[in-house]
């Protein structure tokens, strides 16, 4: 008898009893969502619509009839996507070894689109130079020293990396001198204008190099991006490289040079046509001249990636399971008003900011489990299914894809979280329904419709609650790459936390203003 | 009695309806009349609702007609005119004034736009018809759904729980209201869960449990019927007016240590024969049932004897 | 059933059909008139569409090279969005009903669920109707001033806006049905489902959906039936008034396909007004 004697913890409460106090009415909200079959219904279809529509969206049958698992990008030394294509005049090298060579010209020669024409025209990106290369197999280690269409010379190696040289192009008058130095498992590149005077561009080790690699002259253009009328278009495109006679020192074989396309084909970035072809021949003086087409670079996403599905590409859905998960986080609230139903939650808690804590903590929470389960189902399927129709998946490391799993719960649980926000602010579902989805999935469809100019469509999803799908984006970015980096065609403009940030900021800014305004009004 | 309903302005025939695997509405048969006002009582969950949207078509009985003046009401083209009914006071939305909400739905019945005003005059609305509904207090919605079920001038008039959320000064109006449209000569039926709110108003009473009805009876024969000729005796000499009254032919029950109830005589005849037979007794006393009682009674009937059909148990 | 589909009232002295459906009308449009917030959807609808219009013409250039804008298309983009606000016009005016139980007085003033049907539709139609109108008549006034500025001059070959063409005229007055298609879409859905969050939440998601998973199909032929069958894509290939012959649907079948969405929408939500209790 006497416990219940014991008054009660005075004001101010203890931080635990306020603990104990939210808990308990965090478990009141717990029950109040799950106890409406609707709603967990409608949480079940989210999740179901997540999947479905993921899946059959990317269901399309894969073209040309490939065959089943029959491709996939070629993987570079740190498992990243790689286009390993290029015209390749090599001989072996065992052990340490020099190669010297004049590059005497780079040009090029593009495909305008209409049937057969060719136009004088070298790509920013076209290379001609010379490789040190593990072997003729895709992906394998390089270090190369190249001049370029427009960058001037680089040195490059193991696909993702990029240094600057002198710039300039090289031509009759001013050819450009490229040596490439191996030492053990380090390479070194230089340029130099006379031959005489050398400048090192760049320095790597390519660890576990092989002792017997291959090396020598390539050329390789990416193809030619044309701004058209219709849009972007890519056509294709060669470069050609006229080296004279390359000076070799060190373990060289004695045999001819070799010419070979490495990857078979120009990849997914480049592409031959009848017109332009690949090949080398040798000139009077020992010199050659190679042509080629492709690129030795990361695979990027845009029209450069080929026939193939990204990661997000299987997360389509989120879009119709996100439209479930607003009208669900808005019903939560907005059907208490309506029933008068919040004249009682308020009574039973009458803090109210307290209640909205946990009606968003309930909401997101919920948001968040249902959205992870099903990128974690999509995912795997999506993608084993694609790449048993033949398309090329890009490939992501583990991180990434959890990264793109916990962010899509994240990105449902603030959507949710947001819902919960404006339809406590407008009171009512219908409105606040509208307002979130229209303003989530509005900037994102007008931005990557393209009819936009790429600045303003990068401007909504920086601005707009749109920029959280940031955070499924695995496409990567190279500078060195050519391709449209634009929401159209898959990249966001901010980084993928930085998105989802905002997207966050949008509904802890509509959570504060309800808390302020639920406590300033009467219910 | 075949006389009687053709004048029948709300005939219910055999209505059944379940919802889910609940009986909802099982046989229920009854009739209004005109000039009278008829409660339709029952305890919650008896049907009464159900019935009621099943009269107005909002809802299908499976089995069974509901006739408004003889046809049923999907088919009446200006049904306002013929019933006017207030089922949900809070059947409106809020953010529109009574008086447009008033408006838009006398346009629908080609009623003139001059009648909103007279009905909102009649119902007591006043100048509050200016403001939204939504702010009203449930008496004033109460009043607005009057002036709604008014606006079609119509023969008969069905409300469901007209007393709910009234304070006294209310439900006496709405007593005196319900009286005034009687006298006028409509249909008047007015559902209540609560038999006491109808005891000073209700001409006619249509008692239902479970679906069914139970009782379709005036109040003074129901009354009457409860009563069951009871009388209650105070005596100082209980054996001998047991005696005496019981050589009489009456049934005598000892209820207290000086008090007998008394059935099967009328209570003056009780008075001679105590006289005459010289017992001393106090007081003698008719017992009167309340509606109330009644209607416990009846509505027991219909939980306990479920079997039993509708037309035994009514008179 | 109880009630006989047969019977018919006793006195067609009320005035026949016509009559019931005049009389359902008009309470319908003081329904609608007197609602409140409807008249702000409705401004805020003509607004957006204008405004975003006007962003986008502003927004885009046409450079010396030259460029393969649609610019009666890029006027009129507006109406991307000003459709959700019309859709949430739509839904709210059934939604509105169910959700406060004032379809139940509605249904009772008028019990012929098609009369009242029908009417919701004539007054949604009507209005909006007037309203896209205006916003449609706006932003390619807007787009006549603001596109010149942008290089999108005679010199590249652009005429400015004017409704006395054949094609632009076509786009203006789509647009218009257009959106009347989104509001009776949105009508059919809301009658059907009767809660406003998920009636929106449909209607967008038709809306929106489509072009969102059309993005993502790798297979041309897929992707063009897709687009066929879309009822935003398909629907606003009305605008369009140039490369005619490179869209999935032409422009007038495109409005049929979303004319077929609201129909059927119309009469499933029809019928189940018809079937279900209120």
């Amino acid at each position: 008898m006497t416990a219940t004697l014991t008054p009660h913890p005075s004001p101010p409460a203890t931080r635990r009893a306020e603990w104990g106090g939210f808990l308990r009415t965090l478990h009141a909200e717990w029950t109040k969502f799950r106890t409406v079959r609707g709603w967990v219904l409608a949480m079940a279809g989210a999740l179901l619509s997540t999947i479905v529509v993921g899946l059959l969206g990317t269901a399309a049958p894969a073209p040309g009839g490939r065959g089943a698992d029959s491709a996939s990008y070629p993987r570079g030394p740190g498992g990243e996507a790689v286009n390993d294509s290029f015209y390749f005049v090599h001989k072996t090298l065992t052990g340490d070894g020099t190669l010297t060579v004049p590059l005497r010209s780079l040009t090029g020669m593009a495909d305008t689109g209409t049937t057969g024409k060719t136009v004088q025209s070298t790509q920013p990106w076209a290379k001609a130079g010379i490789i040190v290369k593990e072997s003729l197999t895709q992906g394998s280690p390089y270090a190369a020293v190249m001049a370029t269409g427009g960058h001037g010379v680089r040195m490059q190696y193991d696909y993702t990396r990029d240094a600057a040289g002198p710039s300039g192009m090289p031509s009759e008058e001013s050819p450009r001198w490229l040596r490439l130095v191996r030492a053990g498992d380090s390479l070194t590149g230089f340029a130099s204008t006379d031959g005489s005077h050398w400048t090192e561009v760049g320095h790597t080790k390519l660890p576990g190099l092989a002792r017997t690699v291959q090396a020598g002259l390539f050329a390789t253009s990416p193809e030619a991006k044309q701004d058209t009328a219709a849009g972007t278009g890519f056509n294709p495109a060669v470069a050609t490289g006229t080296f004279d006679r390359p000076v070799l020192s060190g373990g060289w074989s004695e045999g001819a040079w070799r010419g070979t396309q490495v990857g078979g084909d120009a990849g997914t970035s480049g592409s031959y046509s009848n017109a332009l072809k690949g090949g080398f021949a040798q000139t009077d003086g020992g010199g050659f001249t190679v042509t080629g087409a492709g690129d030795i670079a990361p695979v990027v996403g845009g029209p450069v990636m080929g026939v193939g599905f990204s990661v997000e590409n299987f997360l389509v859905g989120t879009f119709a399971g996100l439209i479930v998960v607003i009208a669900v986080g808005t019903v939560f609230i907005t059907g208490e008003y309506r029933r008068g139903l919040l004249r009682t939650t308020m009574a039973a808690t009458p803090l109210r900011g307290r209640v909205l804590g946990a009606k968003a903590l309930v909401a997101g929470g919920g948001a968040f489990a249902i959205g992870l389960v099903a990128a974690a189902i999509t995912l795997p399927i999506g993608e084993r299914s694609a790449r048993g129709r033949g398309f090329l998946v890009f490939p992501v490391t583990s991180a990434t894809e959890v990264r793109v799993m916990v962010g899509t719960g994240l990105l449902w649980a603030a959507a949710a979280v947001l819902a919960l926000g404006v339809g406590a602010l407008l009171r009512r579902s219908g409105t606040a329904v509208a307002l979130v989805i229209a303003s989530i999935v509005l900037p994102f469809l007008l931005a990557a419709s393209g009819v936009l100019p790429p600045s303003v469509s990068e401007w909504l999803l920086r601005v707009t609650p749109a920029a959280g799908f940031a955070i499924q984006q695995t496409l990567p970015q190279y500078a060195q790459v050519l391709s449209v980096y634009e929401p159209s065609t898959g990249y966001y403009p901010l980084p993928p936390w930085a998105g989802l940030a905002v997207l966050c900021g949008y509904a802890a800014l509509a959570f504060g203003l309800a808390v302020v305004r639920l406590r300033g009004r009467d219910v | 009695m075949s006389d009687e309903s053709a004048k029948a302005t709300i005939e219910v025939i055999g209505l059944r309806k379940r919802f889910g695997p609940r009986l909802a509405l099982d046989g229920m048969t009854f009739a209004v009349r005109p000039g009278r006002v008829t409660g339709f009582v029952g305890p919650n969950g008896a049907g009464k609702s159900t019935t009621m949207r099943v009269i107005l078509g909002l809802d299908a009985a499976e089995e069974g007609r509901a006739l408004v003046g003889g046809v049923p009401y999907r088919t009446l083209r200006r049904p306002l005119r013929h019933l006017g009914a207030l089922l949900d006071a809070s059947a409106f939305q809020p953010s529109r004034t009574a008086r447009n909400h008033l408006l838009w739905l006398a346009y629908s019945q080609g009623v003139s736009p001059r009648r909103v005003d007279e009905v909102i005059e009649q119902a007591g609305l006043g100048t509050a018809a200016r403001r939204k509904a939504g702010g009203f207090s449930l008496g004033m919605r109460q009043r607005l759904g009057i002036a709604a079920a008014l606006l079609g001038d119509p023969p008969v008039v069905m409300l469901d729980e007209p007393f709910n959320g009234l304070d006294p000064d209310g439900i006496m109006w709405m007593r005196g209201f319900l009286a005034e449209l009687a006298r006028q000569g409509r249909a008047v039926l007015v559902s209540s869960h609560l038999m006491s709110e109808l005891e000073d108003t209700a001409d006619h009473l249509v008692v239902i449990g479970r679906g069914r009805v139970v009782a379709d009876t005036s109040v003074s024969e129901l009354l009457a019927e409860a009563s069951g000729g009871r009388v209650a005796l105070r005596t100082s000499a209980p054996p001998l007016a047991t005696r005496v009254l019981h050589g009489a032919g009456a049934t005598v029950l000892a209820t207290g240590p000086d008090t007998v109830e008394v059935t099967g005589l009328p209570d003056e005849e009780i008075v001679a024969l105590l006289a005459r037979n010289g017992v001393p007794f106090s007081q003698v006393s008719a017992h009167r049932a309340t509606l109330e009682e009644a209607y416990m009674e009846l509505t027991r009937d219909a939980v306990e004897y479920r079997g039993i059909p509708a037309g035994e148990a009514a008179r | 059933m109880s009630l006989p589909s047969g019977v018919r009232p006793a006195s067609t002295a009320d005035g026949g059909w016509v009559g019931d459906f005049g009389r359902a009308l008009r309470a319908e449009w003081t329904k609608l008139r007197t609602a409140g917030d409807m008249g702000r959807l409705l401004l805020l609808a003509v607004a957006l569409t204008v405004a975003v219009g006007c962003g986008t013409a502003k927004a885009v250039k046409c450079p010396d090279v030259g460029c393969g804008q649609d610019v009666v298309r890029l006027a009129l983009t507006g109406v991307t969005v000003g459709q959700a606000v019309i859709a949430v016009f739509a839904v709210l005016a059934v939604s509105g009903e169910y959700g406060t139980g004032m379809i139940r007085t509605t249904l009772a003033a008028v019990p012929n669920r098609t009369t009242v049907l029908t009417a919701k539709a004539a007054i949604l139609t009507t209005v909006v109707l007037a309203s896209g109108t205006a916003a449609v008549l706006a932003s390619l006034l807007a787009g006549r001033y603001i596109l010149p500025g942008n290089g999108f001059t005679e010199a590249h070959d652009y005429a400015s806006l004017s409704l006395a063409e054949g094609p632009t005229l076509r786009a203006a007055v789509g647009s218009v049905l257009y959106l009347v298609l989104i509001a009776l879409l949105g009508l059919g859905v809301a009658t059907a489902v009767r809660e406003a969050a998920t009636a929106i939440g449909i209607v967008l998601g038709l809306l929106y959906l489509f072009p969102v998973v059309t993005r993502v199909v790798n297979d041309p032929e897929w992707q063009r039936h897709l687009q066929q069958i879309s009822p935003m894509t398909a629907g606003l290939s009305i605008q369009a008034t140039i490369h005619l012959d490179e869209l999935p649907i032409g422009p007038w079948a495109g409005l049929g396909v979303l004319a077929v969405w609201a129909a059927a929408a119309l009469l499933v939500g029809g019928l189940l007004l018809h079937r279900r209790d209120a």
